[in-house]
């Protein structure tokens, strides 16, 4: 380890004086034109858009939707489609953890300094980024069911079918949830050597009685468990694995500088994504609707 | 040097330069003379508190805008801005349910220059969380966070979640239902934490549900000990990133 800290030093550039410049004029004037420029952008914003102030706050009139502070609309929009103590903090506790190992797992020191500094990174950027765009996007639509909605008004606008409903064998699929109301699981139990198996899919005894009062503990109630935990879980932890291996037989990966670029490009595509969404996207009980429908709501 | 620096005779120029520059106040000030040489503008940079963040001399591919599109200055910059235009608000404001909303009111109809002091500290806000992403996705694409820089890649991480909490702890202020319903959406997410939810939320409230308590907390906070905090974490930072070799360059 001695080595690392020396390294760092030792690799560090020697000072080549005629390529540098002085920090004034050169730095200290482009900060200060900078520095103007936002004071002037900023100045002229506030001269036309008034900061918002609604009615005085009011505990016992609930607006609908209420909604966070929009930096946070990433995390509400989560806390849709996954058990609220993943979405409002195991997650984004995890993605902050992992963002900051970057540099301790990526430690080539290697391609600094330069934007996309390796061979791949413009195309591994555009794909993370565009893919996870459009399979946030997709998995948004699905769990909002608006693929039952669309494919019910296509069928009938069509004339195929006037009063074409979703059927019920596919109601599983409606969207996250339907894993839990859609699929008969009082039917599933079966018979291992005169034992019946998981006769109650949903009080799976856990604990031992007596030992906890917390009735999760003590009885699993597992359909809601796949759809809540496992399902978006295994998705958050699945998708980017399967973006590695794909890229990787693409012949796009060559290093962990790579594979940084590829899943940092696919985290600002879904940060970005459901910020927009959980903003502009979602109106009242949080029903996915296009911005010009939403309004607000005083209940 | 010197002599290099004065004309055998003085010109009227000269004169008035002196004046201005070589005057016993001016020198009691600035140690240099003004900085119109090469040897001056380094001691401007090295011998003032401010600009000695800075090294007195910087690699040329640094100045370069497309380099880092100065996004971790403007970020400082927003923070300094937000701290003047916050403490001009603070004259105006007081944080209990009673008065918070109704002063909020009066500033923006009584004051002078009220509405827009207000609109600036809100803009100013969310220019500065835009503009924090978008550093950190500089310093990543360009690679900078690299060894000998893996510290201060954390300590900018910690930096980014401080300016969230600072904006978050600024939006219940105005007390108006945009701001209760929000910080109770927040909140409750907080709540939901698998342990000590229930808790860190009524740490955050001093209470079960967003009321007074809440209020002069996140005024405490938003207005001294967040920027207490930040302001250290930002000096680390700073000092890290000439510490650490300036900006990253390639090998």
């Amino acid at each position: 380890m001695v080595s690392r800290a020396a390294a760092a030093i030792r690799t560090r550039p020697r000072r080549e004086r005629e390529a540098e410049v002085l920090v004034w004029p050169d730095l200290v004037f482009i900060e200060f034109i900078s520095a103007l420029i936002f004071s002037i952008a900023l100045m002229v914003l506030s001269a036309m858009v008034n900061a918002p102030l609604l009615n005085r706050a009011d505990p016992d009139t609930t607006p609908n939707p209420s909604k966070a502070p929009w930096y946070f609309l990433n995390l509400q929009e989560l806390l849709l489609h996954m058990e609220p103590a993943w979405a409002g903090v195991i997650v984004p506790t995890i993605a902050l953890v992992l963002l900051a190992a970057i540099p301790y797992w990526d430690r080539d020191t290697q391609g600094q300094g330069v934007w996309f500094g390796t061979k791949f990174a413009g195309r591994l950027t555009v794909f993370g980024f565009t893919a996870a765009t459009l399979i946030t996007s997709l998995l948004i639509i699905w769990d909002g069911s608006l693929h039952v909605v669309w494919t019910e008004n296509v069928i009938r606008g069509l004339g195929l079918n006037s009063d074409f409903t979703w059927p019920g064998g596919l109601d599983w699929f409606r969207n996250l949830r339907g894993f839990d109301t859609g699929i008969p699981w009082d039917s599933l139990g079966f018979t291992i050597g005169g034992f019946t198996m998981f006769e109650d899919w949903r009080a799976i005894p856990l604990g031992i009685p007596g030992t906890t009062t917390d009735p999760w503990l003590l009885n699993l109630n597992f359909p809601s468990f796949l759809s809540q935990q496992i399902i978006p879980v295994a998705t958050m932890v699945g998708l980017p694995v399967l973006f590695v291996l794909f890229c990787k037989g693409l012949g796009w990966i060559h290093s962990r500088r790579d594979i940084a670029l590829l899943i940092f490009s696919a985290f600002i595509g879904v940060y970005l994504t459901t910020t927009i969404v959980g903003t502009a996207f979602r109106g009242q009980g949080q029903d996915l609707k296009p911005p010009w429908d939403i309004v607000v709501l005083e209940e | 040097m010197a002599n290099l620096e004065r004309a055998p005779r003085k010109s009227f120029n000269d004169l008035i330069y002196d004046l201005i520059f070589k005057n016993y106040v001016w020198q009691s000030i600035f140690r240099t003379g003004y900085p119109n040489t090469p040897r001056n503008q380094m001691l401007a940079v090295a011998t003032n508190v401010f600009l000695h963040l800075h090294p007195t001399r910087i690699h040329r591919t640094h100045v370069k805008i497309t380099h880092t599109y100065c996004l971790g200055g403007l970020s400082f910059f927003m923070f300094l801005g937000l701290t003047v235009t916050g403490v001009l608000l603070m004259f105006y404001y007081v944080p209990s349910i009673e008065r918070a909303y109704q002063d909020i009111q009066e500033l923006e109809a009584n004051v002078r220059f009220g509405q827009l002091l207000r609109n600036m500290h809100r803009w100013m806000a969310h220019a500065m969380i835009i503009l924090v992403l978008l550093h950190m996705m500089r310093v990543f694409y360009t690679g900078a966070y690299k060894p000998p820089r893996e510290f201060n890649w954390v300590v900018g991480v910690v930096l980014f979640i401080l300016t969230l909490l600072l904006s978050f702890t600024g939006y219940l202020l105005p007390w108006d239902q945009l701001a209760f319903w929000a910080i109770t959406v927040g909140t409750t997410m907080v709540g939901s934490a698998p342990v000590l939810g229930d808790e860190s939320k009524f740490l955050l409230l001093g209470g079960f549900s967003v009321g007074p308590n809440a209020l002069i907390r996140f005024y405490t906070l938003h207005v001294i000990g967040l920027p207490l905090v930040i302001s250290i974490f930002m000096a680390v930072h700073f000092w890290r990133v000439r510490r650490d070799g300036g900006l990253a360059r390639p090998l």
